[in-house]
């Protein structure tokens, strides 16, 4: 279960506060979507979640399965379960995509307690994941993420979580510049994930996303709160009546 | 001849180390007489300091305050066994071999399984103590003070032909293999010639045996050409741990549609000096030059470029990177020429270091000289750290930030390396740079 408590925090360069007292539970087994204007906090919040060091938590708390994360790195918070797909993917080159993946796998595996996989048992591993979310073998042979179109690279995220096997999934703007066959194809990808031991946040500004990782809460996020929380209903009110009741001005 | 008065302790030892082993060096008559004109070319010159634009960041004449004692042939013997430790990832390349043991040939550590019809191999000790009148004209007279030093003490090296439209099939590793117990200085010339047609991947080696001494000065110069249409990739790698003074030459002329791939590894000397000279003397010609330069503690590792555009039509492209860490000192000197008349030049120039430290150093010095008006130019520089938020993507994936430091790091460097063609010869250039980012 992911806790959020009063949860305040600033960039840590100029001081300036985006969470202001953000108080969240997760439980796992659910989806939870966090929707809100442009500059409420949403990927500031995200960030914190994975441990970013640009802000820094003034206040507050955050627990997942009932253990502080706040002062864990971000590679920690990732052998615990914690995984957060980019809203843009950073591009490595010179790294293959699969050196990657494999250096990731064995790093969390290692820190769980678990052997490192053989290179066959990796290789199919990850083939059976790329093949369902297509992502052919030559994009794995490719230097990560480099030249991959926006769609690419939102797959590529859902990749990496797939076969991270995360328990704590943060999706930040996943649905962001992709055309309506992406969102079909990575949404089916993420929520192959749902499950009874897995709790997802899902980070968005519109609706549409939530049409196919369908959410059982929706919190509204605006002026670095959560201002309110809702069933799956309440997007589509929010798309009707937008952000203005939160944010105190005409959308 | 009027000479100019030597000024420093290394600059008269110089002088003196050559009157005591004038005699003994390879060659008579028009050999002898080369290597002392050399000799007074540069006591005219002396060391270059940073007065001379070239040597604008690398003092020579302030940071070579001893020379060693010219390297004689040393009595211990090498095995393959042993050269092939010290060759580490390029023992296991398939390749024919050629040996200079502290700047002599050996060879019982050469191994050329090329027929004569392929590839002809000298070694030039032999051809200067035969002097026929053909090889004169190989010695180049104005390289400066460091070829001229090369030329007056040269010991030996190889002559190395690939007749017309032939092809080795494998590469060529030449191994240049440091075994001297005491510091000495080398003096190793290679003429390499690559005739209309044919090919060649030539890979030079620099390796130091188990117990070679630290502190030994080589300067190796290998002058290169290439006929019509041939194509020669030329690797270089130096990973040392020995504190040495490396001073390396390249100078390459290309013909018609002729293409040389260059790649320069330069792995910790205590100093290294790269000079590559390139002239463009057929339309055509195609230049692709990378390197990685990888430097920590106090090394100075300075790489300094000629590219003449003599020609219209001509392509030249390179990408220099450089990982430095302590106070370590990185340099790039890019020069491009284009003559009045070689439009439709095409050149692109690109130099990067990865700072890892706050007191290390980097100058870049791009400089063009455009003379032509249809042509396309272009230079760029860039000095970085890790960037933190590729760091901050690894990490979010798990990867502990010494791993991904590591892979960032090999990533940057990775651009270049990934130029080389010869897959067995690129993994082994890699391995080493590897290995050199693993070692603290």
């Amino acid at each position: 279960m992911l806790e959020i408590k009063n949860l305040h925090a600033r960039i840590a360069d100029d001081g300036a506060e985006i969470l202001r007292g953000i108080d969240l539970v997760v439980p796992k087994g659910e989806v939870h979507a966090i929707m809100g204007p442009n500059g409420s906090g949403k990927s500031t919040l995200a960030y914190v979640l994975a441990g970013r060091d640009d802000y820094e938590v003034t206040e507050g708390d955050i627990f997942w399965n009932g253990e502080s994360i706040l002062e864990m790195g971000p590679d920690e918070r990732a052998a615990k379960g914690v995984f957060l797909a980019f809203q843009y993917p950073m591009e490595i080159p010179g790294v293959a995509t699969m050196t990657f993946l494999r250096a990731a796998l064995n790093a969390v595996r290692k820190k769980r307690g678990l052997k490192e996989l053989t290179t066959p048992e990796f290789m199919k591993l990850v083939r059976a994941k790329a093949a369902e979310l297509g992502v052919s073998d030559e994009m794995l042979k490719r230097p990560l993420n480099v030249g991959f179109s926006g769609g690419e690279k939102k797959r590529m995220e859902i990749l990496q979580m797939s076969v991270l096997e995360p328990t704590l999934c943060v999706l930040d703007e996943t649905d962001s510049g992709l055309d309506i066959d992406a969102i079909r194809i990575v949404s089916e990808g993420a929520t192959k994930l749902r499950g009874p031991d897995r709790a997802m946040l899902v980070i968005t500004h519109y609706q549409r996303l939530l049409n196919y990782i369908v959410p059982d809460k929706v919190h509204i996020l605006a002026k670095g709160r959560i201002q309110k929380t809702g069933g799956k209903e309440l997007a589509l009110e929010l798309e009707k009546s937008g952000y203005a009741d939160f944010t105190g001005k005409a959308a | 001849m009027n000479v100019t008065t030597l000024k420093t302790k290394a600059e008269s030892q110089l002088r003196e180390q050559f009157d005591a082993a004038a005699e003994k060096l390879p060659g008579t008559g028009w050999v002898s007489a080369l290597r002392a004109r050399a000799m007074d070319a540069f006591a005219a010159e002396g060391l270059p300091h940073r007065r001379v634009e070239e040597w604008k960041y690398t003092d020579l004449r302030e940071r070579l305050r001893d020379v060693p004692a010219p390297g004689a042939a040393t009595a211990k013997t090498v095995t393959s066994t042993d050269l092939d430790r010290a060759l580490g990832p390029f023992a296991a390349i398939d390749a024919e071999r050629i040996v200079l043991v502290d700047g002599v040939y050996s060879a019982d550590l050469s191994k050329v399984s090329a027929e004569a019809t392929v590839i002809e191999l000298m070694s030039l000790a032999a051809m200067l103590e035969k002097a026929p009148a053909w090889l004169e004209g190989k010695f180049s007279s104005n390289g400066g003070a460091v070829v001229a030093l090369n030329t007056a003490f040269m010991s030996d090296g190889v002559l190395l032909k690939v007749r017309k439209d032939q092809d080795p099939g494998k590469p060529v590793l030449l191994v240049h293999a440091r075994t001297a117990t005491e510091p000495t200085a080398l003096a190793v010339r290679n003429v390499i010639s690559v005739e209309a047609g044919a090919k060649l991947t030539l890979v030079e080696a620099h390796v130091t045996l188990d117990g070679a001494a630290r502190g030994a000065l080589s300067n190796i110069v290998t002058d290169v050409t290439i006929g019509d249409g041939a194509t020669c990739d030329h690797i270089k790698s130096l990973a040392d741990a020995t504190a040495s003074t490396h001073l390396a030459t390249w100078t390459t002329k290309l013909g018609k549609d002729a293409t040389y791939r260059g790649f320069q590894l330069t792995a910790s000397p205590a100093l290294a000096r790269n000079d590559i000279n390139i002239l463009f003397n057929g339309e055509g010609g195609k230049l692709d030059l990378s390197g990685a330069f990888l430097a920590r503690g106090a090394e100075h590792i300075d790489t300094t470029l000629v590219v003449d555009h003599a020609v219209p039509h001509c392509e030249s492209r390179e990408l220099f990177k450089g990982v430095l860490d302590g106070r370590a000192h990185g340099i790039f000197q890019g020069k491009i020429i284009v003559r009045p008349d070689a439009q439709k030049t095409d050149g692109k120039q690109m130099s990067q270091a990865l700072m890892l430290s706050p007191d290390a150093q980097f100058s870049s010095k791009p400089e063009l000289e455009i003379y032509a008006d249809d042509v396309v130019c272009g230079h760029g520089a860039t000095c970085t750290e890790i960037d933190a938020d590729l760091l901050f993507y690894c990490r979010s994936r798990g990867i502990p930030p010494d791993v991904a430091r590591a892979m960032l790091t090999e990533s940057f460097i990775g651009e270049a390396v990934e130029k080389i063609e010869n897959e067995a010869v690129r993994e082994a250039i890699g391995t080493l740079a590897i290995d050199w980012l693993r070692t603290k």
